[in-house]
Formats: C-alpha cells, sequence, structure tokens
C-alpha cells in the first residue's frame, strides 16, 4: 500500500508542476482539437451521423490522451536530468520504476482534460450529439484507458534515460498509435498483419471500450484486456528499468556532466 | 558583407548545428517514418468517415511535409540562437536580413522538399495510387510553390519569434490552422463560406489544389493561377516579416524590447 | 557497533568521452586513480581538493550514483555495487548549487514528495517536514515556490530534504558553494550540530577554512589521489614553513634584508612595496620564532604594523597539492 500511497502523492504534487504551465498546457489542450476539427469535419464531408459520428467525436477526443503522453515521455527524464532531480530520482530506495508511474500518469491526466474539452468542442461547434448510453462505464473506461496509455509511456520514458534520442522515436510514435490502436478507423479496417500488434498495444482495448459505453454495447472485456496488457507493460517496465538505470550508473549518464 | 556568402555559409552552418545531434535515430522517425504514418492515418479516416478517395488525401498530407519546415525553420533557428546566447550577435550583426534569414531557411526548404518527395512517391506505392508519371514535373512545381509561399510566412514569423518567446506553441497553432484550413483533408468547397474566405489568404490553399487538379490530369498553365496566388501570398507575408523585422529591431534599440535571452 | 561507518579500498573510476560520428574516437579520462580511506561512526570526514580532482566523482561512487570501475567500498557494512539498495535507506545526498528541486513547486511541497520517495513513514511525514523546516530556517516561506528562493534558501531546503529519512550517514558535496558568508557559516553550524547529534558526515569542499574548522580529520585529495590523510593539525604540522612575521616599515635602511636573512632560523626574506610602506616578510624555520632577532635589526628604524601567523592549511595544502 505504500506503493500506491507514493504514486498517489507524486501523481498528484507531477499534476500540480504540469498544469502550472499555461503556455505548455494551452498547446496541450490545443493542438488535439485542431486534428479533431479536420476529422469532425472529414466526417460531415463524408455523411457520417449518429453513432458513427459518435465514435469518431470518441475516438478523436481519445487522441488528445496519447498526444500528451507520446510527446512528453521521452522528454520527462531528460528534464529531470536537467533541473537535478533525475540522480535524487535513482537515490530513492523504491524501485525505479513505480516512480516513472506517477510521471506518465500526470500526463495522461493532462490528456483527459483535452479529451473533455474536445468533446464540448465537438458538441457545441459542430452539433454532435454526445449521447453516452453508459456514462458510468465511459468515465471508468476514461480512467483506465488514462491508466493504459500511462502505462505505454512509461516504456517510452525508461529507454530515454540510457539512449538520448529516444525522444524522436517516441515523438515518432505519436499518429502510428493513433492509427494502429483504432482511435478513429476500426481494426478490421486495417492490414490483417496489423491486428496482432494492435491486440498487445493496451490503448487499443481501452479506446474499444470507451466505444463501447458510449454506444451502448458491454465494455467489460475489453477493459480486461486493457488492464491485463497494462499490467504486463508495468512488468516489462520493472525488469527493463533495472537493466536501464544499471546502465546509467556505469556510464554515468544521470547526470549532465 | 557579401549576401551570397550569408546566404549558402550561414544557412548551411546554423542546419548543421541544428541538427548537431546528426544520428540516424533522429533522422529516419523524424523525416521518414512520420511524413508516411501522417498519410497513413488520414487515408484511413478518410475511408472510415466515407470519403473513398485515398489520392485525395495522400496529396493533402505529402505537401503538408514540404510546407511545414518551411514554416518552422527561422522562427526554430531564433530559438536556436537564443537558447545558445547567439541572438544578440546576430541581431547585432550588419549582415542584409534577407539573405541571413533566407539562408538559414534554405536546407531546411531543400530538406522538406525531399520528404514531400518521398512521402509522395512511397505513398504511391504503399496505398496504389494512380499518379502518371507525366504529372510529376508538374506536381514538382507546386509544390515547391507551396514551400516558397510558406517560407514567407515563415520569415514573419521568425519576425513574432523575436518578440514572442513560445515560439514553439505559436508555431504549432499555426500549423494547427493550415491543416484544418488549407484543404488538406477536406475539399474547399465542402467548407462553410467563411472558412473558404479565410482559406484563400493561406499559403498551400492555392497550391494544394493546383496540385489535385495537376494529378487528375491538368496542364501547368491551367494551374498557373493558382500557383501564382501562392507566390504572391508567399512575397506578400515575406515583405511583411521584414518591415515588422526592421520595426522590432529599431523599436528594440530603443526601449530594450527584444527577447534576447 | 564497531567498524568503520564508509570503508573505501582502492576505488577507482574512468570515463569514457567519445566524439565524432562516424569515426568515433574515445578518450579515457581516469578520474579516480585508487582512493582508500575510512570514516568512523560521528565523525566529521572532509575530502578536500581543487576542482576536478575527484571528489564528486568519489561521493558519487559511495552514494551509489555511478559504479566504480574498480576497487571497492562499503558505507554502513554494504556494498555499494551489490547492495546499492540498502545503502540508499541509510544515506542522505545534498549537494550545492541551484538544482535539484522542483522549481514550479513551493518548498513544502518539494519535502513532502521526496518525503515519499525516500520512504518516510505517512505518519511520520508532515511532523518531520514541519521539524526540518525549522531546523533550517525556512518555517514561514516553505509555501513559495522554489523558482523564487534565493541560492541560500535553496541550500537549506536542500539539507532539510538530506535530512527527511533520518539518515546515519549524510554526504555533503561543496555544500557552502555560492553562498553568502552568513549563510554558510549558519550551515556549517548547522553540520557541526548534526554530527554532534550522531550523524556521521562526509564533507567534499575546496574551501580550506571550512575543512579547517569542521573536520575531525581531512583527506586531501589532487588529481585522483588522496596525497594527505590527517587531521587539520597534524597536515599543519606537515607544511615546510614555520611561522611568518610581516612588518611595515617606512624607510629600509640598506644591507637590512642581507643581515636578516643571515639569520639562523630564517628560511626566507620577501620585501613588497604597499603604498607607503615597504613590507617586510620573513619566513622562519619551522619551529623556530624569530620575531626577537628581526625586531633587534630595526632598532631605530620607523616601522607600523608588525603582525606574525602561523602557516595556515592553506600553506599546507598548496604545498601537497602542487606536489602531487
Amino acid at each position: 500500500m505504500k506503493a500506491v500511497r507514493l504514486v498517489a502523492v507524486a501523481w498528484w504534487l507531477q499534476l500540480k508542476m504540469r498544469s502550472r504551465s499555461a503556455f505548455d498546457g494551452l498547446l496541450s489542450l490545443l493542438y488535439p482539437m485542431f486534428f479533431a476539427t479536420t476529422i469532425f469535419m472529414m466526417f460531415r464531408h463524408g455523411g457520417a451521423a449518429g453513432p458513427a459520428l459518435l465514435s469518431a467525436a470518441v475516438g478523436s477526443s481519445a487522441m488528445g490522451i496519447w498526444s500528451a503522453v507520446s510527446t512528453t515521455a521521452a522528454f520527462a527524464l531528460q528534464t529531470e536530468r536537467r533541473q537535478g532531480t533525475l540522480e535524487l530520482l535513482v537515490l530513492s530506495p523504491q524501485p525505479f520504476a513505480l516512480l516513472l508511474v506517477p510521471l506518465t500518469l500526470s500526463m495522461a491526466t493532462i490528456g483527459a482534460y483535452s479529451m473533455a474539452a474536445t468533446l464540448l468542442w465537438g458538441r457545441f461547434a459542430f452539433g454532435i450529439d454526445i449521447a453516452i448510453a453508459d456514462p458510468v462505464a465511459f468515465v471508468l473506461s476514461v480512467i483506465v484507458t488514462v491508466f493504459a496509455i500511462a502505462m505505454l509511456g512509461m516504456l517510452i520514458a525508461i529507454s530515454s534515460i540510457r539512449y538520448r534520442s529516444a525522444w524522436a522515436l517516441g515523438a515518432a510514435l505519436e499518429m502510428p498509435v493513433w492509427l494502429i490502436c483504432g482511435f478513429l478507423v476500426a481494426i478490421s479496417d486495417l492490414p490483417s498483419w496489423v491486428r496482432p500488434l494492435s491486440a498487445v498495444l493496451a490503448p487499443t482495448w481501452g479506446v474499444a471500450a470507451m466505444r463501447a459505453a458510449a454506444t451502448g454495447r458491454s465494455p467489460w472485456a475489453d477493459l480486461a484486456y486493457c488492464l491485463l496488457t497494462a499490467a504486463g507493460y508495468g512488468v516489462v517496465a520493472v525488469l527493463v528499468s533495472r537493466v536501464m538505470v544499471h546502465s546509467a550508473r556505469a556510464r554515468a549518464t544521470l547526470a549532465l556532466t | 558583407m557579401n549576401s551570397l556568402r550569408i546566404f549558402f555559409v550561414g544557412g548551411l552552418t546554423s542546419y548543421r548545428a541544428l541538427f548537431g545531434w546528426l544520428s540516424p535515430w533522429i533522422l529516419v522517425p523524424t523525416f521518414l517514418f512520420t511524413p508516411l504514418f501522417q498519410i497513413l492515418l488520414f487515408v484511413y479516416i478518410g475511408r472510415t468517415a466515407g470519403v473513398n478517395d485515398d489520392r485525395f488525401f495522400l496529396i493533402g498530407n505529402a505537401v503538408v511535409n514540404a510546407a511545414v519546415p518551411c514554416l518552422f525553420a527561422m522562427g526554430n533557428t531564433i530559438e536556436g540562437e537564443r537558447s545558445a546566447g547567439t541572438l544578440p550577435l546576430l541581431i547585432a550583426s550588419p549582415a542584409k536580413r534577407l539573405p541571413l534569414f533566407l539562408g538559414r531557411a534554405l536546407p531546411v526548404i531543400l530538406n522538406g522538399f525531399l520528404v514531400a518527395v518521398f512521402a509522395l512517391v512511397t505513398g504511391t506505392l504503399l496505398l496504389r495510387v494512380d499518379l502518371p508519371p507525366a504529372t510529376w514535373g508538374g506536381i514538382a512545381v507546386a509544390i515547391a510553390a507551396c514551400s516558397v509561399s510558406c517560407t514567407g510566412l515563415g520569415l514573419l514569423g521568425a519576425a513574432i519569434a523575436l518578440r514572442v518567446r513560445q515560439t514553439a506553441v505559436m508555431s504549432n497553432i499555426v500549423l494547427g490552422i493550415l491543416i484544418v484550413f488549407a484543404g488538406v483533408n477536406v475539399p474547399l468547397a465542402a467548407m462553410p463560406g467563411w472558412m473558404q474566405e479565410v482559406a484563400r489568404w493561406l499559403p498551400m490553399t492555392h497550391g494544394i489544389a493546383a496540385t489535385h487538379d495537376l494529378a487528375a490530369g491538368q496542364r501547368l498553365g491551367d494551374v498557373a493561377g493558382a500557383l501564382l496566388a501562392e507566390l504572391a501570398l508567399g512575397a506578400f507575408y515575406a515583405a511583411l516579416g521584414l518591415v515588422l523585422l526592421r520595426w522590432l529591431e529599431w523599436e528594440s534599440r530603443l526601449k530594450a524590447s527584444l527577447d534576447m535571452a | 557497533m564497531g567498524g568503520p561507518v564508509i570503508q573505501v579500498d582502492g576505488l577507482a573510476r574512468t570515463f569514457r568521452t567519445g566524439r565524432g560520428l562516424f569515426r568515433r574516437s574515445s578518450r579515457e579520462i581516469e578520474a579516480v586513480k585508487g582512493v582508500s580511506f575510512a570514516v568512523e561512526r560521528g565523525e566529521l570526514f572532509g575530502l578536500l581538493g581543487p576542482n576536478g580532482a575527484g571528489k564528486t566523482t568519489t561521493i558519487k561512487m559511495l552514494i551509489t550514483l555511478l559504479l566504480p570501475t574498480s576497487g571497492q567500498a562499503r558505507v554502513l557494512g554494504h556494498d555499494v555495487v551489490k547492495q546499492a539498495r540498502d545503502v540508499r535507506r541509510k544515506v542522505g545526498y545534498v549537494f550545492g548549487g541551484d538544482r535539484g528541486l522542483y522549481e514550479r513547486l513551493s518548498g513544502l511541497d518539494n519535502l513532502r514528495y521526496f518525503a515519499e520517495l525516500y520512504g518516510v513513514s505517512p505518519r511520520e511525514s508532515k511532523q518531520r517536514v514541519g521539524e526540518l523546516l525549522e531546523l533550517v530556517g525556512l518555517t514561514g516561506r516553505e509555501k513559495e515556490r522554489v523558482e523564487g528562493y534565493s541560492r541560500g534558501m535553496r541550500q537549506r531546503l536542500h539539507i532539510a530534504r538530506g535530512l527527511l529519512h533520518r539518515p546515519e550517514v549524510l554526504f555533503l558535496d561543496e555544500p557552502s558553494i555560492g553562498i553568502d558568508p552568513v549563510g554558510a557559516r549558519e550551515l556549517r553550524a548547522t553540520v557541526k550540530h548534526l554530527v554532534d547529534a550522531g550523524t556521521t558526515v562526509l564533507l567534499t569542499t575546496h574551501y580550506m577554512f571550512e575543512a579547517d574548522e569542521l573536520c575531525d580529520r581531512i583527506a586531501v585529495i589532487a588529481r585522483g589521489r588522496i596525497v594527505a590523510l590527517d587531521t587539520p593539525a597534524e597536515l599543519k604540522k606537515q607544511v615546510t614553513t614555520g611561522s611568518v612575521l610581516e612588518v611595515d616599515v617606512f624607510g629600509l635602511p640598506d644591507g637590512l634584508v642581507d643581515r636578516v636573512r643571515a639569520e639562523p632560523n630564517v628560511q626566507s626574506v620577501v620585501v613588497d612595496v604597499r603604498g607607503q610602506a615597504q613590507v617586510l616578510t620573513v619566513h622562519a624555520q619551522p619551529g623556530t620564532d624569530v620575531t626577537q632577532a628581526v625586531m633587534g635589526h630595526l632598532e631605530g628604524s620607523r616601522y607600523g604594523r608588525v603582525v606574525t601567523r602561523e602557516p595556515t592549511l592553506e600553506d599546507a595544502y598548496i604545498e601537497l597539492v602542487n606536489a602531487a
């Protein structure tokens, strides 16, 4: 339970820090909205309506959660390094992977704000009827997806402790994940060889659960898979971080100089 | 000071400085991977939305890749010089502003052009889109026109960057506006009237429309009007940028208002 | 509990730096070349050396942030490589400078965060944070954001942070760098307090007087090696110059300098001009006093200020470092 408290307190403080930079916050809210706007326009152009449009609205607003993480996850540790706090994190007797969870979780939480903003935008600017069939299940799905995306972001963050150019890879993954995890495009519409990859990515299940809850279908199986894959990432993260931190100590990459 | 020299040597050096960390791990994802995926993303979204025109999305998103670097190149240079502490040196130099900034933009513009071509070619092969070789020459010209006009807007952006700290935020907002308004993923005709009006004043709008026409088989002569409009817009923004630059520099000598550090 | 708290045997660390993209050439830098020492419980041990001597590298190896390239070290009986986690539970690390804190959070939030990180139990956390804020004199300013803190305040917050989990050993890396004299004095007082209360402290510094004032024993480190290890008093004795006599003379008589130089027990004589006066600086042989003899020669001359001073740690240090 100590672990839970640590993550909770650290998450809260990280959230405080991130939301204090007004301009950065504005960007992480606005940028996904531009994409969502284009997408709303595309759907309207194509004559979509009803559940298809709602699905698209949910998917495109969820894009913001991944944006928030993919763009900042790889920088997270670089920022800590520059601040001089990375060494202090490594010095903690707690496992390093545990300390990273609040970092990416807070990023994903800010992404959730973006999601809410985009849904409101869809409602008021495009007149999309945001009639969520099962609100409780929907909110739960959002929470689980936020968590799953945070875990995926953690894997990116960990690789950057050892590889300084990991940020480029992280930034480049923004759109592939949108595509492959079926945020907007049904997995069945993608080439068949992509499907195993989609299945292994936790956000796929989270987004599917969100869409199910919105359109009145059962989200529980999807949520279960989502938690399962996210937990898998956690295990990988713990193992990989041990190796990475050891390597960083050997090669003296924890500090700037 | 020899303007040509400022143009080429200064530009190349600045480019190398910006990409001092020249590693394939950064080049490949940024310049090859991302543009391609942007195309794939919108093609598939288009299909899901019921708009079954792969070529439309391919062209729009490929051209964006040529234009976007031009938009950011000079602003990023300013930002880079600022964080390296060399901005005051740049501003204090007697070099003529136009070749100074354009020189820094040129390598990036060429970069963007090559990325767009790569994206177009790869996209055509992957999606099995029909783009006959006869159209390639014209398309290249249209893409170049978009690059030029975006460079003009970029010069304006660079001038603003001297005053405003948050270059990255501003640049991304401009990019967002362009993606929404310039007819990249939605044809102009399908947009509400007021959006079309705004679009007419933005770079890329005319150029992208021209590229679509060229791909459909029209000749360069037919789209000349659109391309000229594109270039004219570029010149307009560039002129605005130079005026703003001169005014800001003058103001800074008066009030120390330029954000140098 | 017997046995030294910190035991270091032949600890060494080499850094490799790479240059170039295609033809990677690398250089090896031996930052620490095999140091050995032991620190007893409750001791205030100083690691004194110029910049680049290897002090920070040594400390980082001891607190498990760097892996040594060879040699061994044990802190509180735990090996720094194989039992890193056990070491981390019981040591605190405080370093000087502006970095190492979360700028956008308040001092209080910073401490809360690190309290969680370092495993302070929830029950104890609030009280402990309050206690430490008072100890370092930041009560009343803890709700302000760190970005507004002065260097001195940051340093104090660092110390509070380092002490949150009641470490048995505290490592201080150049803590008074860039601090004003008053702040530095308060810092030294706090450190002395901690040692009196039972904490073992290892301090690195390049300020001689700080090491002299605070430390029970000092290891002088230069170019990656320990060149001397002793108490400050013993180190001073190692200096080969004895006491120094300075006299401001107005109108030095001819031949006086030669006569003084000829005195037994006089090691060297130097004359400086400072304003109106000529300053006669006489270095005596170690353990001797030449004041009488020199003043005798100055009978009848006009002189002003007369100062004798003992060889300082600075003299010893410079000699030791230069010999390395």
